[in-house]
């Protein structure tokens, strides 16, 4: 490319530059790489890291406009960018707490954008990091925000100040609104994610001091409910029948299925087992008794369990085959087996007790 | 015991024919070890004429279902007929397949 309209001081900035390229290339790079390993480590999920080193066509024209404010290629701070993009504002904080750990900080140069507002003012909100390349005399720019910030920032830089054409007012007017309501917006994704984990600690702490009573049915409720292992010595019991292996699998399927058999709470599900192990175990015994079958899956428990409660209950065919359709989906064979079940049903002590 | 695998693209058909009982299960869990270590797509287990599994054939069936999900595959098992249906059933692991007529 030809840049020959620049004076000699920002054509010698320029092959700086070209002679540092590689450098450069290879230096966003390992930055790139120590952030994501950081943030993988320290298991915080962020949206995105990009990284980009400045072009010759950019940096050329940053040059053409303001080239006689930078003494050399080490006053240009933003050769080597990289924008890291998290999910909540709460996070920001978090990977700039890792920024700093990681990299020397240019304290001088470092801007908060998220503090320089008034207190009327709304726009551009963006942490911007300005670090020192080790072993290199440049500089690099780390700039941080969330993906709403990030929206925001894109939005108005299509519509904004480099456009060219002067923007009308009620357009700025509009894309300022639209800042306030997403700094709003992004202050409430924070508060309910504080909210949904202080929920998930208070249930954990109530499934473990056993008030089971007190906690609602839901998806996270039961998968903790699960930890405490609720059907292990059912499966056990029924296993100890033919010395058969149990094999572990995930019982989440259960939930719609408990849901379906009237449980509101973990306590229903806590009484549900008390009261029908035997019937389960009866049902167990029956069928796998006179087999030599000796490997069973853990979801064996619950399923017989819901079994001898339908049975119990006189939910009948209906219920058997409510069970089997909600954990295999519908199927014909599933009114054979209930059908079979129905009848085996009969020859068991506790349907007659 | 007769086994035929076929692979077409991304899925592997494994017609099983006959009793798939424990001195059976050797031959097969042999022959279906490349299957399990290429299990990233879909693997159908033809079972119209499979007429019984014992516990060796279930814990063949597990295996595959493991190398599967490890490989995020999917084991589809296809037309079993009534008896097998309840051994799958009265040992807990009829949930654990995609289940097709």
């Amino acid at each position: 490319m030809d840049f020959s309209q620049l004076d000699p001081h920002c054509q010698a900035i320029l092959q700086e530059y070209r002679d540092n390229l590689p450098l450069f290339r290879d230096s966003a790079e390992k930055i790139h790489t120590t952030l994501e390993n950081t943030f993988r480590e320290a298991g915080l999920l962020v949206a995105a890291i990009e990284y980009r080193v400045k072009t010759e066509e950019s940096l050329a024209g940053k040059l053409e406009l303001k080239g006689a404010k930078y003494k050399s290629l080490q006053d240009i701070t933003d050769i080597i960018g990289l924008r890291v993009i998290t999910f909540y504002i709460d996070d920001v904080d978090k990977v700039a707490s890792a920024v700093e750990r990681l990299f020397k900080v240019d304290w001088d140069n470092t801007v908060d954008k998220r503090k320089v507002h008034e207190i009327d003012s709304f726009g551009y909100l963006s942490l911007h990091y300005i670090c020192y390349l080790d072993g290199a005399p440049y500089r690099f720019e780390i700039q941080l925000r969330t993906v709403l910030q990030h929206a925001w920032a894109n939005m108005n830089h299509d519509t904004g100040y480099k456009s060219g054409v002067e923007v009308p007012r009620e357009y700025l007017r509009n894309l300022n609104r639209l800042a306030g309501m997403l700094e709003l917006a992004d202050e409430q994704f924070s508060k309910i994610r504080t909210e949904l984990n202080d929920y998930r600690r208070r249930v954990q702490a109530l499934v473990a001091s056993g008030n089971l009573d007190d906690v609602p049915l839901d998806g996270d409720t039961f998968r903790s409910y699960l930890n405490l292992g609720p059907f292990t010595s059912l499966n056990k019991k029924i296993a100890a029948v033919n010395q058969a292996e149990i094999q572990e699998v995930s019982l989440m399927p259960y939930l719609t299925v408990f849901k379906g058999l009237n449980c509101k709470t973990l306590g229903d599900i806590s009484r549900l087992i008390k009261t029908y192990s035997e019937g389960a175990y009866q049902i167990a015994c029956y069928q796998i008794g006179l087999t030599d079958l000796d490997i069973i899956s853990s979801s064996l428990g619950p399923q017989d369990l819901c079994l001898a409660f339908i049975l119990k209950n006189g939910g009948g065919k209906a219920g058997i085959r409510y069970l089997f359709e909600t954990l295999n989906g519908p199927s014909e064979s599933n009114d054979f087996l209930a059908d079979m079940l129905l009848e085996q049903a009969q020859d068991l002590p506790f349907m007659n007790q | 015991m007769e086994i035929n695998i076929n692979k077409q693209e991304n899925v592997t058909t494994v017609k099983l024919v006959g009793r798939l009982d424990t001195p059976a299960s050797v031959e097969v869990s042999k022959e279906l070890e490349p299957v399990a270590a290429d299990a990233a797509g879909t693997i159908i287990l033809d079972c119209k004429d499979l007429t019984y599994i014992s516990s060796s054939g279930l814990r063949i069936f597990l295996t595959l279902r493991k190398a599967a999900t490890a490989q995020g595959g999917t084991v589809i098992v296809k037309s079993i007929n009534q008896d097998i249906r309840n051994v799958f059933m009265m040992t807990g692991f009829l949930n654990l397949f995609r289940i097709e007529e």
